[in-house]
């Protein structure tokens, strides 16, 4: 059990790790919906590899919590939607592909950056897994760059929708990184290196080269953080759509599960 | 296109051939063969499109590719030969 942090800060720290794990998960499932349906075979690999990764990295922040009293069996397979602390925007799965690469490309990048704050933190246990999640990541952006490019050679029709999908996603995840003076700080306590507001500007600098392509500009207003629950990072007190929260949860599998 | 992979376990031991794959540029393509091929633990991995890759011979050909041979293949007039 991490013992030298202030109770505060361990609350804050368990939240965090909670947020990525499930965003992780989430992410996942939304990648393996493409596994059969992306435009060609070579991308629908890409999907099931990067859902790999996603489910991978999912478990091992999961795991984490044990550290803080969790019971994480039930945190994987037992919580209702309404408990689910994804970021807001994986709620629906993509219902197209430039919809599927606007997550890939501004999702999974805010999760790296959030994961790259973590990089020096003094909250050991993801310090200490944080470079091998990164290193795993890399690709994830190379393929959202990758497709963005081709969309932008594309024709005017295919342009304005990854264009379209890219505005759309962007604010929810702009969001997400928080408020720039949190209730509960965690850079003060040097768990993170950043937080909010800092997050949000890194973010939009490493997409802006993508909206660039697209002839348009990533926007950066400040987000209204009106009924935003800084614990879950989300406004909507609900959660994943019920067909996704059963396979996430596993429910299918349920008399395989053993302790 | 098609791309060719190539990788190698460590540094200094020859590139194998370990596949191909389409895609239609480059930054794809290398996305695509590490998301296909790094199930193992390479050393380094490189991608190729199928169309750069020049023969210099293949000892399976039926008669030697002489240059008259290989332009006679391309089509080009036999008048042009050493032009």
């Amino acid at each position: 059990m991490e013992t030298t942090l202030p109770d505060a800060i361990r609350t804050g720290v368990r939240d965090l790790v909670l947020v990525l794990a499930d965003s992780k998960r989430v992410l996942g499932m939304r990648y393996a919906e493409w596994m059969l349906g992306a435009p060609e075979l070579e991308a629908s690999i890409a999907c099931s590899s990067m859902a790999q990764d996603e489910w991978g990295h999912a478990r091992l922040l999961y795991a984490l919590l044990r550290d803080f009293g969790d019971d994480v069996t039930h945190i994987e397979h037992g919580r209702e939607a309404h408990d689910y602390c994804n970021i807001e925007v994986l709620d629906r799965a993509a219902a197209s592909w430039p919809d599927l690469v606007a997550l890939n490309a501004l999702v999974d990048t805010a999760l790296t950056i959030q994961l790259e704050a973590l990089q020096e933190s003094a909250y050991a246990p993801i310090r200490q897994r944080v470079s091998k999640l990164l290193e795993e990541e890399r690709f994830h952006g190379a393929h959202a760059a990758a497709w963005v490019s081709r969309f932008a050679r594309s024709n005017p029709r295919a342009r304005d929708a990854m264009a379209d999908a890219l505005r759309q996603v962007l604010p929810g995840v702009l969001r997400w990184f928080g408020p720039d003076s949190p209730s509960v700080p965690l850079a003060p306590a040097g768990i993170v290196d950043a937080e909010g507001g800092a997050l949000r500007l890194r973010l939009a600098e490493r997409v802006a080269p993508l909206f660039e392509e697209l002839g348009i500009t990533a926007v950066v207003t400040a987000p209204d953080f009106t009924g935003f629950d800084e614990a879950r990072r989300r406004v909507s007190r609900t959660g994943p759509d019920a067909e996704t929260l059963a396979r996430i949860r596993g429910d299918k599998n349920r008399v395989f599960l053993m302790d | 296109m098609v791309y060719e992979v190539f990788a190698r376990k460590s540094r200094g031991e020859p590139l194998r051939h370990i596949g191909n794959l389409n895609a239609s540029d480059d930054q794809l393509a290398r996305v695509y063969a590490y998301n296909t091929y790094d199930e193992e633990k390479w050393f380094d991995m490189w991608v190729v499109p199928r169309d750069r890759l020049l023969e210099v011979f293949n000892r399976g050909d039926a008669e030697p590719p002489t240059p008259a041979r290989k332009r006679a293949e391309r089509g080009e007039a036999a008048a042009t030969q050493g032009a």
